[in-house]
């Protein structure tokens, strides 16, 4: 599980905490990278682009997420979504690990081919200011990175969850509590 | 003299011979030749973090949401913005993190858009921007580009646009399969672009 919020007080750590309990109620063992506790660097540097086609992590500090990423069967992701998409540090995360030799490789035919087949769900928790309406028009980057970008690296019939709440800039708290509810009962629910 | 429109280019590769550092000279011939004066932004080598701060996401929804002098700097340079220019390759379908995180901490309430204090919706803050341009190349093909939706492009081309005003042009230099691309198909983009944007 990534959990991506600079704020430990945000409703977005809420989410966490609930998708965790409800991960371990359906008996998963979880493993929870916080990228901003863990003060994880999102820019990818000069010398990681400079041998991205070699294959594995070029700075060691990255070795711990890879191992991660091969540990799992299931892969969820938690963070509010900004202009349409994961934050800058969430995206840095996939820049910086998602690397060849981690989550792809370069076959003869020189195609990529996936390299992450240990995952075997992908599930996104999100919360969105605008509604749905606003986020449609606007292509919904984030959830197609995420469920066709991330998502092409993973098994091949991976399944998907995606968990999302609209225009919480206009929720009550009624409404953050059965979107609270309603991510626990969907993790509870994995068998 | 006349105020000439200013053109913000703001570029994203850490790799200074870069095909995205080549992009964005292209760009800025063509600006210039369109009679603008262009202020280019090089994310990585002016240091710019990527990341929202603790103190950024607390002070978000408050009378003052930037507490960062650079990020103060690129506010103000948008404000004067006639058009905004942005150079980057896609990873994983979008922009760097670093760009990203540009968007993420520059376009805050009152320089990317507005809470309406009425009904509480966005308002676009935009509304000087007149031309968003995105230039990006891509390792796949348009193809597989196309199937994974191009998010990144939609995110300027939709989300950011949004946030202008209505009459806002935006316009698309996609470059794909560069993993594959001969120098004569690179040349041939930059010249598309020194082209298309000294006719902006």
């Amino acid at each position: 599980m990534v959990y991506c919020h600079p704020d430990p007080e945000s409703f977005a750590s809420a989410a966490r905490d609930h998708t965790v309990t409800g991960l371990k109620a359906s008996g998963h063992e979880v493993r929870l990278i916080d990228l901003y506790s863990e003060s994880f660097e999102p820019a990818l540097t000069a010398e990681e682009r400079r041998t991205h086609r070699d294959p594995g992590v070029s700075d060691p500090t990255l070795q711990g997420y890879t191992d991660d990423l091969r540990w799992a069967d299931s892969l969820v992701l938690v963070y509010p979504t900004w202009w349409s998409g994961q934050p800058a540090m969430l995206k840095g995360w996939f820049d910086r690990v998602w690397v060849a030799g981690v989550a792809w490789d370069v076959n003869r035919r020189n195609r990529l081919s996936p390299r992450l087949r240990n995952i075997r769900r992908l599930a996104v928790v999100t919360t969105h200011g605008s509604p749905k309406l606003v986020n449609a028009l606007q292509g919904e980057g984030g959830k197609r990175l995420a469920m066709r970008s991330i998502r092409s690296m993973c098994w091949w019939r991976a399944r998907t969850t995606w968990c999302a709440m609209y225009d919480i800039d206009h929720a009550d708290e009624a409404d953050r509590a059965a979107f609270l509810e309603r991510v626990e009962r969907t993790f509870a629910g994995w068998g | 003299m006349a105020d000439r429109p200013r053109a913000l280019v703001l570029v994203a590769h850490p790799c200074p011979d870069s095909f995205t550092h080549a992009s964005a000279g292209a760009a800025v011939a063509g600006l210039r030749r369109s009679g603008r004066d262009v202020n280019v932004v090089d994310l990585y080598a002016s240091g710019f973090r990527a990341a929202m701060s603790l103190e950024e996401r607390r002070a978000y929804h408050g009378p003052d949401p930037i507490v960062d002098p650079q990020v103060a700097e690129q506010a103000r340079l948008v404000k004067e913005a006639e058009s905004i220019v942005f150079v980057y390759p896609t990873w994983w379908s979008g922009q760097p993190a670093i760009l990203k995180g540009w968007l993420d901490r520059v376009m805050v309430p009152d320089v990317g858009f507005r809470f309406d204090e009425r009904t509480g919706n966005v308002r676009p803050g935009l509304t000087n921007v007149r031309h968003i341009v995105g230039i990006s190349s891509a390792g796949s093909s348009r193809l597989v580009v196309g199937l994974i939706n191009d998010n990144g492009r939609r995110t300027l081309t939709r989300t950011l646009r949004m946030a202008c005003g209505w009459r806002t042009r935006v316009r698309w230099y996609g470059m794909y399969a560069m993993d594959r691309a001969a120098d004569e198909k690179r040349r041939r983009f930059l010249d598309r672009v020194e082209r298309g944007l000294a006719r902006l």
